[in-house]
């Protein structure tokens, strides 16, 4: 308990913090009677953070920027091959059909980064652009309307996709898998020494990253309640944001989901308490660049401590 | 006729001599030779993780990889425990199961009681001293890192232990545990392959020393012949 304190310390207490200033100067928007359309609004950059995620606990520079772009491109898919085009309109079909795209893909970044061994930033960024492409051919303006299950998703429902990924990663925590990860991460030569299977390891790390990715893609396409190819890409950047802002060490290993989704519902708490008080995006974006950079010296400055001092 | 490993013609490097020994179960063979001189790359060879010419084999199956190494019970200690052996943002329990996560598993769940269990086992035999098995690794003292690292070896339950200078930088009380450990598993019937920088441990704990010289196996010696002096000789050319 003190361990997950201690590493999302600094980003619980900016949650309280701007939870507080988000109450008082928005008492309506934050009734808790609304808290399911709340979440659902800040539930694509949660998702987003959380697909970053595994490949950057898996170290040695794994990062997947194509996070962003997977998404537009399960929400296109989706609306407007699979439920416009082909009339497809069940849950149990659209659902498996966005982690199905998403895993693939991540396949292919895991590829790429594990296999043929490209920079894992070179390598996705291939990704980014690709899919960004491929996005605008099957769709190349905004389409609608999603269905209405989907649209109850980033409403009273919002906390259902969450809450089956906090279950899922729940029960990962507890496979030889997740220890695995966070050796790769740590340090992949005492792992291989060890006997334990690095590529592989590295490999699932990004189908993982891309079923999640799957997964906020339908988080988004529920909040805009349509298909837009244009917005997924921007949650690329602001995502790994949040992954350094709740305590996940960009150097691998260190870290986890929660940290990741604490660090999303900070800045969106900041983009939602700014917006009420009517600053310029502009200063948003001053604001975001600040306070990551605030955080991940704080949390530098705490490891070197507790690097330290010996207990 | 050696019974876990024979090694064939084994060259360490291009132009070294080749050269050919084995190894029997029960047996602890030592390596010794000047830092760089080929007893590192040997013992490594011996677990996959480098490459040459000539062969070695496991009760008749060629290890060449890693992977080979690991499917025949051949199971290698490193020597640099901070960069090579431990993960220091683990716990104790973590480090420890780290290579043999799947057996903890209770159904398709690892249990943390089993792990602890099985952890405590090693933890008496080594007689590690750790406070808390949740605490981080890096909390305990140089020796008992190195226990920890052991018991995750044989946890593995290796046919042969391949060992890189298991008492760099571990006190002596500590050593002589190590020492104790050592002859039991090898009475158990595993093979050991130690190599140590201090020709007196060699003396007191191995069957057969191999001497390296130039990435090539300069004399091998057992029993009256392993003496300080004749090891000494072969490290450095001479004839004893």
């Amino acid at each position: 308990m003190t361990r997950i304190l201690g590493r999302n310390g600094f980003a619980l207490a900016i949650l309280a913090v701007l939870l507080a200033a988000n109450l008082m100067m928005n008492p309506a928007r934050f009734h808790p009677a609304a808290w399911g359309t709340l979440l659902g609004m800040a539930a694509p950059l949660i998702g987003a953070a959380l697909a970053s995620t595994p490949v950057i606990l898996a170290g040695r520079g794994g990062i997947d920027i194509s996070v962003g772009p997977v998404m537009g491109l399960v929400g296109a898919v989706v609306i407007k091959l699979l439920f416009l085009g082909a009339g497809i309109s069940s849950p149990f079909l659209l659902w498996p059909a966005a982690l199905a795209i998403g895993a693939a893909i991540g396949a292919f970044n895991g590829f790429m980064a594990v296999v043929v061994r490209v920079q894992p930033i070179v390598a996705t960024l291939g990704t980014y652009l690709i899919l960004g492409g491929v996005t605008l051919t099957i769709l190349p303006a905004p389409v609608g309307p999603a269905p209405d299950w989907l649209k109850a998703m980033a409403g009273g429902w919002s906390f259902l996709p969450l809450g089956l990924i906090a279950l899922s990663w729940c029960a990962l925590t507890r496979l030889p898998f997740h220890g695995q990860l966070m050796a790769v991460g740590s340090d992949d030569r005492a792992a291989y020494t060890a006997g334990v299977n690095v590529s592989l390891v590295r490999f699932l790390a990004y189908v993982l990253t891309g079923l999640l990715a799957g997964a906020a893609g339908m988080m988004l396409t529920a909040l805009i309640g349509s298909a837009d190819p244009k917005v997924g890409a921007n949650y690329t950047l602001i995502a790994i944001a949040a992954v350094a802002l709740g305590g996940v060490s960009l150097a691998g290993g260190r870290g986890g989901l929660l940290g990741a989704a604490i660090g999303a519902i900070d800045i969106f708490l900041l983009q939602s308490l700014l917006t009420t008080l009517n600053v310029s995006t502009y200063v948003l974006q001053v604001a975001y660049g600040a306070i990551l950079v605030t955080a991940v010296v704080l949390i530098a400055l705490q490891d070197r401590h507790a690097e330290r001092s010996p207990a | 006729m050696p019974d876990m490993m024979n090694i064939l013609d084994l060259t360490l490097k291009p132009g070294a001599a080749p050269f050919s020994t084995g190894l029997r179960a029960g047996e602890i063979l030592g390596l010794a030779g000047l830092d760089g001189h080929g007893q590192e790359v040997f013992l490594r060879r011996l677990a996959g993780l480098e490459r040459s010419a000539g062969g070695l084999e496991m009760q008749g199956r060629a290890i060449n990889a890693a992977r080979d190494a690991e499917r025949n019970g051949v199971v290698y200690v490193p020597r640099d425990r901070r960069s090579t052996g431990i993960f220091p943002g683990l716990s104790i329990l973590d480090n420890f199961a780290i290579a043999t996560a799947g057996r903890d598993r209770r159904g398709v769940f690892i249990s943390t009681r089993a792990r602890r269990a099985r952890y405590d086992r090693w933890k008496e035999r080594l007689k590690i001293v750790a406070p808390s098995p949740e605490a981080p690794i890096t909390a305990l003292s140089g020796g008992n890192q190195q226990k920890v690292l052991l018991a995750r070896a044989l946890a593995r339950d290796p046919k042969v232990l391949l060992l890189n200078d298991p008492t760099r930088g571990v006190d002596v009380a500590t050593r002589h545990v190590l020492y104790d450990l050592f002859r039991d598993l090898a009475a158990e019937g595993m093979a050991l392959v130690i190599l140590s920088s201090e020709i007196e441990e060699i003396l007191v704990l191995c069957d057969r020393v191999l001497v390296f010289r130039d990435h090539a196996m300069a004399a091998e010696m057992s029993g009256a012949a392993m003496q300080t002096g004749s090891v000494i000789a072969a490290m450095f050319g001479r004839a004893a």
